[in-house]
C-alpha cells in the first residue's frame, strides 16, 4: 500500500457496522481502514493520507463533529462523509455548514453511500493533484534569481520588455535574457502558461 | 470587695505626698542646740565679767575706804595734838587767853571741821571761846546733857575722849573732843574742840569720794549717826566698813558704793542674750515650720507632678502642645508610641512635622493654619499620619488652647486618638449594617417588630411595609396587620405574660390568608428579647401565594406524571428502539449489497459470501431482539379502561398544555356539550392523545398571526357507541398527500420530532376501537377528530 493510494477510512463504535462497511467496500475493490473510536483516528492520522472518511455522528467519548473540529484545526484536508442516526439530522446539516463534504443517513441505501464515496474520493484526487502541482511551481519559483523574478513579475503584469528594461534601468537584451531563462527554469514555453502558473500559487 | 477597697487605698495612697522622711530630723534640733550652747556660753561670760567688776569695784573701794578711814584719823589725830600741846601749855600755865585765843582761832580758820575751841572748867563751865566771834559756843555757857557726862568721864578718866554726838546750836550734828588738863593730880579743866562731824566728813574726803560712795558715819552700837548723801544706795554689795581708831569713842564708816546705771544694768547683757536667744528660737521655729510646709507642699507638688507626668506618660491618647507659632513644646509617651518619633525628635520643631506623610502635606498644613487660627472643629481633625518606619495609620485630633497660669494663652494642645482601628470596626460595622439592611430588605419575606404590650411597630423592613404600608413603624401592629394576623388564641402563649427567663419563645408558625389580597403568607412569630430589653414579638412573613400555586400545581403534575409514566417511557423507548434498529439493520444492508456486488461483478471466494451471510443473519437477530425488548415494554403497560368525564380529561391535559398555549399566546376554546356521556378509557392514554393533538395544534399555529392563534376544543356524541373529539387549529395546514404519512411512525415536519407521536396517537385511539384522522379545515388549519366508546356500551 502505497503512500499515495486513496483509503476509504471507517471510524465507527459498533463493530458490525465496520465489519460490513468493509465488506461491502472492499466488495467494489476499495482499501479500506477501520478505526473503533475518534481518539483511535487521531493517533493514526498524518499529513500524507488520502482518500475520505466515513465518519459515525454518534460515538461515546469524542463524537463524529468534535472530530471534525480537531481535524479542521489539524489542516486535515480528507473529504469527509457523515453517517447519521435518526434525529441527527440538524447536527449534520450543521456539520455541512461548516465544510463537512458529504453526510448520509442510517440506515442508507448502498448506491447512495458508494456514490458519495466517489464523489469524496474525486474530490480528494483533485486536491491532491492540484497541490502536487502548486508545489511543483513553487519550488520552480524557489530557483530564480532575485533579478530573474523581478523581471517575470513585471511581465506577468503585461509589461513590454522595452518597458521592463526601463523601469528596471536595464538594457533590453538582458531583459530578453532573462525571460528566457525565467521561461526555461519555470517550465512554460508560452506567456499565457507562465501567467497560469503564477496566478496559481499566488 | 476588699480587692475594692485596697484598690481604692491604693489610688488615694497615689494621690496623697509619701510619708515625710525622719532622716531630717536631727538635723532642724542641731540649730536649737547650737543656739542653746551660745546663749549658755554668753551668760557665762556676762556672769564672769560681772564678777569680775564687782571684784574690782570691791578692791577699790576697800582701797578708797582705808584710804578715808587713814585721813579722817588723821585729821583728828592732828586735832588731838593740837589739843595736847593747848593742855600741857595751860598745865604749866604758860597760856594766856590772848595767846590762846590766836593760836587758836588760827587753828579753827585752817580746819573748818572745827567750830571752835573752848575751855571748859571741871564743872562745865565755858571759860575761853575761840574764835571770838564763834556762836558755837559761849563764855560762860554751862555744859550739859551728853556733852558734860563726857567731860566727866574724861575727866574721871583723864584721857582724850570723844563725845557722843549730839545736835548742835545750828542744829547739826556735832561732837566734842575733850581734852582734860590736870595739875599734878588735880583737875584744871578740859579743852574742848567742837567739831561737825559732817564738816570733816566733808573736808577731809574729796568730793569724787562722795560721788561715788554713800559714806555712813555709826557708832559702836552701829546707829547711823550722819551720812554724806541723803540718797541711800539699795545696793549694798559693794560695800564696807571701817573703824576710826578714836580713844573712848569708837565710830565705824559704812561705805557703799554708788552703781554707774540702774539696778537692772548688770542683766541687761543676759536680759539680751535671752531675749536674742527667745528671738531666735523662735524665728527657727518659725523657719522650720515654714520649710516643714514648704517641704509639705513640695511632696504634694511632686506627688501631684508625678501622678501627672505618669497619667500624662499611661494614657493612651498622644498628647502634644505647640506654642503659638506652632513649634511643639512638649508631646506625651503616648504621642512617641503612636508615632515612633522619639520626645527630642520632636519637641522643638515647627510644622511641617516628621510624622507627616508628603502626600497629605497641604492638607495638614491647612488643618494645623487653621487650628492656629482658633477655628478648629469641635469634633477634631481626621487625619492619615506616617509613622517612623513610613507606616500610615488614621487618627482624630482635638485641638483646645494652652493657658498657663496667668490666664494667659500660651499655645495650643492637641490630643491625638488613633482611630485606625475604631475606623476600621466603624467601617465594619457600618458595612455589616449595610449588609444587615440589604439583606433584611432584600428579603422577599416581611419581617417586623412590635412590642409585646403594645403593639408598637419598632422594626419593619422593605418588604413589610410593600404590603401594609410604608408609614407603619411607630404605629400598633395589632391594626396594621388585622387583616393578616393570626387569632390569639392561636398563639402558643400570651405574649403580654411572658417574662425575661421566658424568652426567646416560639408564638406561632402557621399559614395565614391576607383577608384583602388573598395572598398566602407563611407566618413564623416568636418572642426575642429587643436591643432594648423589652419584650417584643418578631414577625416574619413569607408570601407563599406562588408556591402554594406552585405547589398545587405540581402535586397534580405529580399525579399526572406518575399516571403518564409509562406512556413517556414508551415514547422514549420507541425513540432510542428505532436508533438502536439503525445499527443492525445497516449493517444487514452493507453485506447483502457486498455479496451481490460480488456475485455480480462472479469475482469472490464462497466462504467469504457465507461468512458475510452469517454475520448478516447475525444482524437480523440483534434487531429480533431489540424487536422483542419493545413488545415486552409495551406488554406492561396494560390499558386501564374506566369511565371517565371528558372534560376532566381535557382539564388535566390542558393544564400541561396552557404553559406551552401561554407562551405562543394561543387561545384555547374549550366547548363541550353539558350532557356528554363519560367515556370508557385508559385516561392517561387519552389525555397523552390530548396534550400531544393540542401541542401540535399549538405549534402547527407558529407561523399564525396572533390574533388568530386559536384552538378550538369540542365533542359531540355522534351515535350510541361513540363521542367524537374535535381539536381544530389555524395552523399552515397539510398537503393532502401528506394527510395519511403523518400517522406512519418517524415521519416528522418538525425539526426536532421524532415523528412517532400521531403514529402512537393512532395506535391508541385504535386500541380503545376508535378512530384518528385528519382533515384540511376550509379556513385553513387542519382538524384532528377521533372517536372513542362511551359507558353504556362498553364492551367486555
Amino acid at each position: 500500500m502505497n503512500e499515495h493510494q486513496q483509503i476509504i477510512h471507517v471510524v465507527d463504535d459498533d463493530e458490525a457496522m465496520r465489519d460490513s462497511m468493509t465488506w461491502l467496500l472492499e466488495g467494489e475493490g476499495y482499501a479500506v481502514a477501520c478505526y473503533d473510536s475518534a481518539g483511535s483516528f487521531l493517533a493514526a492520522r498524518n499529513d500524507r493520507m488520502r482518500g475520505c472518511i466515513v465518519l459515525d455522528v454518534r460515538m461515546p467519548e469524542m463524537s463524529g463533529l468534535e472530530l471534525h473540529e480537531k481535524l479542521e484545526a489539524l489542516g486535515s484536508r480528507l473529504p469527509i462523509i457523515f453517517v447519521t442516526g435518526h434525529g441527527d439530522v440538524p447536527m449534520a446539516v450543521g456539520a455541512l455548514q461548516r465544510g463537512a463534504c458529504d453526510f448520509i443517513e442510517k440506515p442508507f441505501n448502498n448506491e447512495d453511500l458508494l456514490t458519495r464515496i466517489r464523489r469524496a474520493l474525486e474530490l480528494d484526487t483533485q486536491r491532491s493533484a492540484r497541490q502536487q502541482r502548486d508545489s511543483a511551481i513553487a519550488q520552480r519559483l524557489e530557483q530564480l534569481t532575485q533579478r530573474e523574478r523581478e523581471v517575470m513579475q513585471l511581465v506577468v503584469a503585461g509589461k513590454l520588455n522595452k518597458q521592463v528594461a526601463d523601469e528596471l534601468d536595464i538594457s533590453m537584451k538582458t531583459v530578453e535574457a532573462h525571460r528566457a531563462r525565467v521561461m526555461e527554469k519555470m517550465g512554460v514555453r508560452t506567456l499565457a502558461e507562465l501567467v497560469k502558473a503564477v496566478m496559481s500559487v499566488n | 470587695m476588699a480587692e475594692h477597697r485596697r484598690q481604692a487605698k491604693n489610688q488615694s495612697m497615689f494621690i496623697r505626698p509619701p510619708p515625710r522622711q525622719p532622716r531630717q530630723t536631727w538635723l532642724w534640733l542641731a540649730p536649737y542646740a547650737a543656739i542653746g550652747i551660745f546663749a549658755l556660753a554668753m551668760l557665762i561670760v556676762t556672769a564672769l565679767l560681772q564678777w569680775r567688776e564687782q571684784d574690782t569695784a570691791l578692791s577699790a573701794l576697800e582701797g578708797d575706804m582705808h584710804w578715808a578711814g587713814r585721813t579722817i584719823e588723821t585729821r583728828l589725830h592732828g586735832h588731838q595734838d593740837f589739843l595736847t600741846e593747848l593742855g600741857r601749855e595751860q598745865e604749866f600755865r604758860q597760856l594766856t587767853y590772848e595767846a590762846f585765843q590766836v593760836k587758836a582761832s588760827r587753828y579753827v580758820r585752817d580746819n573748818p571741821e572745827i567750830s571752835a575751841i573752848i575751855w571748859v572748867s571741871t564743872d562745865g563751865k565755858v571759860e575761853w571761846v575761840a574764835p571770838n566771834e564763834s556762836t558755837a559756843a559761849f563764855v560762860g555757857e554751862q555744859l550739859t546733857g551728853t556733852r558734860l557726862i563726857a567731860l566727866q568721864e574724861a575727866l574721871r578718866t583723864r584721857r582724850l575722849l570723844f563725845s557722843a554726838d549730839y545736835r548742835g546750836a545750828d542744829q547739826r550734828r556735832a561732837n566734842d573732843l575733850i581734852l582734860p588738863v590736870q595739875q599734878g593730880s588735880s583737875d584744871l579743866g578740859a579743852f574742848i574742840a567742837l567739831q561737825s562731824l559732817e564738816t570733816l566728813l566733808r573736808v577731809t574726803l574729796p568730793a569724787t569720794f562722795t560721788a561715788r560712795y554713800s559714806l555712813t558715819v555709826v557708832d559702836a552700837d552701829n546707829r547711823e549717826l550722819l551720812s554724806n548723801s541723803s540718797v541711800k544706795p539699795t545696793d549694798r554689795r559693794i560695800s564696807g566698813s571701817f573703824n576710826l581708831d578714836l580713844p573712848n569713842n569708837p565710830l565705824g564708816l559704812n561705805i557703799v558704793a554708788y552703781r554707774g546705771g540702774g539696778a537692772w544694768l548688770p542683766y541687761l547683757p543676759a536680759a539680751l542674750i535671752v531675749i536674742l536667744t527667745l528671738i531666735a528660737t523662735a524665728t527657727l521655729f518659725q523657719l522650720r515650720r515654714h520649710a516643714w510646709r514648704r517641704a509639705e507642699t513640695e511632696e504634694q507638688l511632686r506627688a501631684a507632678y508625678a501622678f501627672r507626668q505618669a497619667m500624662s506618660q499611661s494614657l493612651v491618647t498622644g498628647l502634644r502642645a505647640i506654642d503659638l507659632e506652632g513649634r511643639i513644646t512638649f508631646v506625651n509617651a503616648a504621642f512617641c508610641r503612636m508615632t515612633g518619633f522619639d520626645e527630642a525628635e520632636l519637641v522643638g520643631v515647627a510644622p511641617p512635622y516628621p510624622y507627616w506623610p508628603p502626600e497629605e502635606f497641604a492638607r495638614l498644613q491647612n488643618n494645623i493654619d487653621t487650628a492656629l487660627a482658633g477655628h478648629a472643629p469641635a469634633s477634631g481633625f481626621e487625619m492619615r499620619i506616617m509613622r517612623k518606619n513610613g507606616e500610615r495609620f488614621d487618627v482624630r485630633l482635638y485641638f483646645s488652647p494652652l493657658i498657663d497660669a496667668g490666664g494667659k494663652q500660651i499655645g495650643w494642645i492637641a490630643s491625638m486618638n488613633d482611630i485606625t482601628e475604631p475606623k476600621r470596626i466603624r467601617v465594619e460595622l457600618e458595612r455589616a449594617h449595610e449588609r444587615f439592611a440589604t439583606v433584611i430588605d432584600g428579603l422577599d419575606t416581611a419581617v417586623h417588630v412590635a412590642d409585646a404590650l403594645n403593639g408598637e411597630i419598632l422594626f419593619a423592613n422593605r418588604a413589610f411595609q410593600h404590603i401594609f404600608g410604608f408609614d407603619t413603624v411607630g404605629r400598633d401592629s395589632s391594626l396594621v396587620t388585622a387583616v393578616c394576623r393570626p387569632p390569639p388564641e392561636a398563639l402558643n402563649r400570651d405574649p403580654a405574660d411572658l417574662d425575661a427567663a421566658d424568652l426567646p419563645c416560639e408564638l406561632f408558625d402557621g399559614e395565614i390568608q391576607h383577608a384583602l389580597s388573598g395572598h398566602w403568607y407563611h407566618l413564623h412569630e416568636r418572642a426575642i428579647r429587643w436591643v432594648d430589653g423589652r419584650t417584643v414579638r418578631v414577625q416574619i412573613a413569607a408570601d407563599i401565594t406562588d408556591k402554594k400555586h406552585i405547589d398545587e400545581v405540581n402535586l397534580q403534575q405529580q399525579k399526572r406524571l406518575e399516571q403518564t409514566s409509562r406512556l413517556i417511557t414508551m415514547g422514549e423507548m420507541a425513540s432510542s428502539l428505532a436508533h438502536e434498529l439503525n445499527q443492525p439493520l445497516s449493517a444487514i444492508a452493507n453485506y447483502c449489497a457486498g455479496c451481490i456486488k460480488r456475485m455480480q461483478a462472479g469475482n469472490y471466494k464462497f466462504e467469504d459470501l457465507l461468512s458475510a451471510m452469517q454475520k448478516a443473519s447475525d444482524q437480523a437477530e440483534r434487531a429480533g431482539k431489540i424487536i422483542r425488548r419493545m413488545r415486552d415494554m409495551v406488554k406492561k403497560s396494560d390499558p386501564n379502561r374506566q369511565p371517565v368525564a371528558l372534560a376532566q380529561l381535557l382539564d388535566e391535559a390542558r393544564a400541561f398544555a396552557d404553559i406551552e398555549a401561554q407562551r405562543t399566546g394561543t387561545q384555547i376554546v374549550v366547548d363541550l356539550p353539558e350532557n356528554l356521556p363519560k367515556i370508557v378509557v385508559d385516561r392517561i392514554m387519552i389525555e397523552q392523545v390530548l396534550l400531544n393533538l393540542i401541542k401540535n395544534g399549538i405549534e402547527a399555529m407558529h407561523d399564525t398571526p396572533f390574533e388568530r392563534r386559536r384552538l378550538d376544543i369540542n365533542a359531540r356524541q355522534i351515535d350510541e357507541r361513540l363521542v367524537q373529539v374535535e381539536i381544530a387549529d389555524n395552523g399552515h395546514g397539510l398537503p393532502v398527500e401528506d394527510v395519511e404519512k403523518i400517522f406512519t411512525p418517524f415521519y416528522t415536519t418538525k425539526q426536532e420530532g421524532m415523528g412517532i407521536g400521531l403514529a402512537i396517537c393512532r395506535s391508541i385511539i385504535e386500541f380503545h376501537h376508535g378512530h384518528l384522522w385528519v382533515e384540511a379545515r376550509h379556513e385553513g388549519g387542519t382538524v384532528f377528530r377521533f372517536t372513542v366508546p362511551i359507558e353504556e356500551i362498553a364492551d367486555e
